[in-house]
């Protein structure tokens, strides 16, 4: 097995921090979400605003879709889900168009941002869960807590298992060196991807290793002098970034990576959040990164 | 004579621990074979091709933005301007964050768009100072500064309220100030750019002494004031909108530093510009260097940085200007 | 005529977009070593026709030349070291010393980077002395009085070393041994010196006791002009600041009085 020993670690922690005993609970009561506000539902909500594309496609791979009755521009997945209307942004969203919806529950992303949002929504008597969905171990708390919420925890247990055994599985059949991957958000300042986002499991599942693991945060500004004594492998970039202009500049010439043009590009919504899509962006990086090991 | 040489050497130890230290340790003797070249290839890149242009650069910048800051507070003969204080960064901005929007793309999309905005600000400032021919009102200057300031927040609101909100959000951390495009190359265009505003700027201390007298009295004393202004508002805008280009807006070391300097060497342009430059140079090398050290690997803004320098030390310099 | 600094023939000039103009056909010439004063009440053109004389309006009918030459078209610095003027408002934005301040006089014979020379410094001693204002070189501008800021800048006129001198309401703030000491200054810079002195004031008494000639001006035209015996008559007065006064004279010098009501 090449498993990252950090992310699978951290995916067991989490399955064991739920614990299987809550796994037949029917009702939201007693729940609480990911800022320790207890969720206050009476019964499984029938309309839902989901204001992060990771929660709405999540809602939707649990089934629940067609509760699902407001999202943010932002949510273009699954298709299905640009059906729904939009409330417009997710962060210091706009309260009367949430409103607008009635719905009988709001699933925020955790953000200073939506403190206020989250109180005018409660003191109206609209029930709302705070969602801290950043990483894959995220995603395994979120969907046990959702699937509670929604009263299907056994869909949500035998989504987690289905996870769990496709990411295990592609990991098994590769020999040599990990690629060292430097996974680039942004040229200037440049903004690099962390140990806090789901990507950097994502690169471990596929075999690589993200020069920024150790920072805890999803990314960071970072100078250049760190990249380049970091020196990786290969650079992960989004599909669309100007590759070509970026291996011109002097300053990024000095990174070995960018200037041997070392870039792998991955392409998919499945790169952008969180989502059971994950063994196919595993799969998917994994085919890419085979050609940089080393 | 001394405050001079200990200026000297503060620059002089503030550039060298720049290219010594960074979020990457060496070993100092490592440092020095790259400087020389030699040494291990990535090192060598490290020293001489990211670390000693962005400490000249970050020094160039700062020291323009000083004289600029120093420059205007004689032009608008108010101790509390600073470069940004027509409207430029408001403008810059809203380039800034339009090229984002509009994808507008290539590595110097940004930078490009940024110094078009500021410029734009600078042109429609200007025309709203112009009164009666070609007197330059320095009041209605402030005002259209501020009110284009304003117009630009709004603006710039707009632009992001129907963007996509994470490269936006990237675009604003490139307005508060960042070195991390530093090379030769730009070193080189900053300082071929920066030459003549700044010589133009330097050439003018005399009628600046003359102009913080009023501008009855300095016309009376051989300035040629409408002309003056002219050259005095376009060298400082001309200057900050390249700064602005290569590092974003960058606060507090244009209005901090001309008042240290102030405070020190007094209120003669003729010593008070070059002062202000090293200074200011020396300030924003050291922020810089702070900002990429601090928290390594993360790198702040420079321009927290500054404010974070610069606030606690105006607070000082008022209080004691006062007592 | 080698002594004719100002030389004003038929000059008037209007505003843009104004009615009516502010200055309408004023002659005036000042020659080395005498004093003229311009006076009138407030609002009658003393400050118009004094930018016109000193080439920083154009003016829109006459000719107003300085040394000869048409006034507007002298370069800023080679008038600044023909003609010193000590302007009716001036606030240092930025505190400076009084010696700084009349080191100022001296930079348009300054080139733009050199240093001030010996020279220069002889000269600002010399004008701080000639105006009894040495002790005031190293005090901060904003700690002096109205009569020592005076002195000062009428000290840095100096060490412009001009030909003419030009005083903008000179007194205005000032007590009566400070404003008698800043137009006995003047007054013995222009005997002594042989500097052309040009006055601007409303205090015509003052001035009748000082000058050689005046213009007195009433909504922009000379209402009359000549020797302060000749001109500063009962008539005149009344008629310029509209209001019944009663003239008298000191030692040959006509003074008015302005009366109460019902004292006629």
């Amino acid at each position: 097995m090449r498993w990252s020993p950090k992310a699978a670690g951290l995916i067991a922690a989490a399955l064991l921090a739920c614990g299987p005993g809550d796994s037949t609970g029917r009702t939201s009561g007693g729940a609480v979400d990911d800022v320790g506000r207890p969720i206050r539902l009476t019964a499984p909500p029938a309309r839902i605003v989901s204001l992060s594309p990771a929660t709405t496609e999540l809602l939707f791979t649990l089934g629940a879709g067609h509760r699902v009755v407001g999202r943010t521009r932002w949510c273009q997945d699954p298709p299905a889900a640009r059906d729904v209307p939009s409330v417009g942004d997710g962060l210091a969203p706009n309260v009367e168009a949430i409103l607008a919806r009635r719905p009988d529950l709001v699933a925020f992303y955790r953000s200073a941002a939506n403190a206020a949002a989250i109180e005018r929504l409660e003191s109206a008597g609209v029930a709302t869960v705070t969602l801290a969905l950043d990483r894959l171990a995220d995603l395994v708390r979120v969907t046990r807590l959702l699937g509670r919420v929604l009263g299907d925890s056994l869909r949500a247990d035998s989504l987690i298992e289905g996870l769990e055994v496709a990411l295990a599985a592609p990991a098994t059949a590769r020999a040599g060196q990990a690629p060292r991957v430097l996974l680039l958000a942004w040229d200037n300042p440049p903004i690099v991807i962390g140990g806090g986002s789901f990507l950097s499991e994502i690169v471990s599942l596929a075999g690589g290793h993200n020069v920024f693991d150790e920072l805890d945060r999803p990314s960071a500004t970072v100078s250049i002098e760190t990249i380049a004594a970091r020196d990786p492998d290969v650079v992960l970039v989004a599909a669309g970034t100007e590759t070509a202009s970026l291996a011109t500049r002097p300053e990024w010439r000095v990174v070995r990576a960018i200037r041997e043009r070392r870039f792998a590009v991955v392409q998919g919504s499945e790169f952008e959040h969180p989502s059971f899509r994950a063994s196919a962006a595993v799969r998917q990086l994994a085919r890419v990164l085979e050609g940089w090991r080393r | 004579m001394i405050r001079w040489l200990v200026l000297a050497a503060a620059a002089l130890v503030a550039l060298v621990a720049a290219v010594a230290v960074g979020p990457a340790r060496f070993p100092l003797v490592d440092v020095w074979r790259a400087v020389l070249g030699d040494g291990e290839p990535t090192t060598v890149a490290i020293v001489r091709d990211l670390r000693a242009p962005r400490a000249l650069l970050a020094f160039c910048v700062g020291g323009s933005l000083a004289v600029t800051g120093a420059s205007l507070q004689a032009l608008v003969r108010n101790p509390l301007a600073d470069p940004y204080l027509l409207g430029l960064s408001g403008g810059a901005g809203v380039g800034a964050v339009a090229a984002i929007a509009l994808r507008l793309g290539g590595v110097w999309g940004v930078p490009i768009a940024a110094t078009v905005g500021a410029l734009v600000a600078i042109a429609v400032v200007y025309r709203l100072a112009v009164v009666t021919g070609s007197v330059l009102d320095t009041k209605v200057l402030l005002l259209g500064g501020v009110v284009v300031g304003a117009f630009a927040i709004a603006a710039m609101g707009a632009i992001m309220a129907v963007s996509p909100a994470p490269q936006v959000r990237n675009a604003l951390l490139w307005i508060l100030g960042s070195f991390s495009g530093s090379s030769w190359q730009a070193v080189v265009l900053f300082g071929a750019y920066a030459v003549l505003p700044l010589g133009a700027l330097y050439s003018l201390s005399r009628p600046l002494d003359l102009l913080s007298l009023g501008e009855d009295p300095a016309r009376f004393l051989g300035a040629d004031v409408e002309r003056l202004k002219r050259v005095l508002y376009f060298g400082a805008s001309l200057l900050t909108a390249a700064a602005v280009s290569v590092s974003g807006i960058i606060g507090f070391v244009g209005l901090v530093v001309p008042h240290a300097v102030r405070i020190v060497w007094g209120h003669i342009h003729h010593a008070l510009l070059p002062a202000a430059f090293v200074l200011g140079g020396t300030l924003m090398v050291v922020a810089d260097g702070l900002a990429r050290t601090a928290f390594a690997p993360v790198e702040l803004p420079v321009g927290v940085v500054t404010a974070l320098i610069g606030v606690p030390v105006f607070v000082l310099l008022v209080r004691r200007w006062q007592g | 005529m080698a002594g004719l600094i100002f030389e004003a023939r038929g000059v008037s000039y209007r505003y843009p977009g104004a009615a009516a103009p502010a200055v309408r056909r004023v002659d005036l010439t000042v020659e080395a070593g005498e004093l003229v004063a311009i006076v009138g009440p407030n609002g009658s053109g003393k400050t118009t026709l004094l930018n016109v004389l000193l080439g920083v309006r154009v003016p829109s009918e006459g000719d107003a030349r300085v040394a000869g030459r048409a006034a507007a078209q002298w370069p800023k610095r080679d008038l600044a070291r023909l003609i010193g003027v000590v302007a009716q408002r001036e606030e240092p934005a930025f505190p400076l010393r009084a010696r700084q301040v009349v080191l100022f006089g001296r930079y348009p014979h300054l080139g733009p980077l050199g240093a001030p020379r010996d020279v220069d410094d002889r000269a600002v001693m010399r004008a701080l002395e000639r105006c009894d204002a040495l002790d005031l070189g190293d005090r901060w501008v904003a700690t002096l009085s109205g009569g020592e800021w005076q002195r000062v800048r009428v000290a840095r006129a100096l060490a412009q070393e001009p030909r003419a001198l030009v005083l903008d309401e000179p007194t205005t703030n000032l007590d009566v041994r400070h404003e008698m000491e800043v137009l006995e200054l003047v007054a013995e810079l222009v005997r002594v010196e042989g500097l052309a002195g040009l006055l601007v004031t409303h205090q015509v008494n003052l001035a009748a006791r000082f000058v050689d000639r005046l213009v007195v001006l009433d909504r922009g035209a000379a209402r009359a002009a000549g020797a302060p015996a000749d001109v500063l008559t009962r008539e005149v007065l009344e008629e310029v600041f509209g209001w019944p006064v009663e003239v008298g004279s000191w030692r040959g010098t006509p003074q008015f009085v302005p009366l109460r009501r019902g004292e006629r």
